[in-house]
């Protein structure tokens, strides 16, 4: 199975990008709760593997 | 006497905002109740900030650049028409957006159990970008 990670881009102008790679369908929606915080969403992109299992999600949020 | 203006942030969390301008190279005061800015004359101002970094720890001619709590619970900068005009604006606070963010990811991502891999400064042509990764336990 593959190895779950997260990763967060943080531009100079604050806003960040949330990269999930290793989930699959809605599985990746509650990690990219706990790491959107309070932040809002500006753009939101599924990659494939929303619709095919075990692969990534990539969502971009602003904290300003 | 130089006028301050409001810039609103979205910061909302006060030890984030310390721990940011503190990777910053600030040393920040902390009044519950507030405390009025002091101006490059040295006078107290009629502005009141929570968070202030005094104008000693910038420019010879600055002003204290504050933070103050709005009802929403986010921060709101307060800075002088002189102090955004030597580079204390809107992209020195969008700085202070990028390491608050940092801060409040790590400690918010370690608090539900996330395992931090590392974090890298990659240089754009945009500016700097803070990556960091996690992996899930």
């Amino acid at each position: 199975m593959a190895q779950k990670t997260v990763t967060i881009i943080i531009d100079e102008n604050g806003n960040s990008e949330v990269d999930l790679e290793g989930f699959a369908g809605n599985g990746c929606s509650k990690v990219f709760e706990d790491f959107r915080g309070s932040d809002k969403i500006k753009t939101e992109r599924k990659k494939t593997s929303f619709y095919n299992p075990a692969q990534t999600e990539k969502q971009t949020t602003t904290g300003r | 006497m130089s006028k301050y203006g409001l810039l609103e942030t979205q910061i909302a969390d006060q030890k984030y905002l310390i721990a940011a301008l503190g990777e910053m190279g600030y040393r920040v005061e902390v009044h519950p109740q507030g405390a009025a800015l002091v101006g490059y004359e040295g006078h107290e101002r009629q502005e009141k900030a929570n968070i202030i970094i005094r104008r000693q720890q910038l420019d010879s001619a600055s002003n204290d650049i504050g933070f103050t709590r709005a009802s929403d619970g986010r921060y709101v900068a307060r800075l002088s028409e002189y102090d955004q005009r030597i580079g204390f604006n809107q992209k020195w606070l969008n700085r202070v957006h990028q390491f608050y963010k940092e801060k409040q990811t790590i400690a918010t991502a370690k608090a539900k159990g996330y395992v931090f891999k590392g974090r890298e400064v990659v240089k754009t042509e945009e500016g700097e970008r803070i990556q960091l990764r996690f992996a899930v336990r």
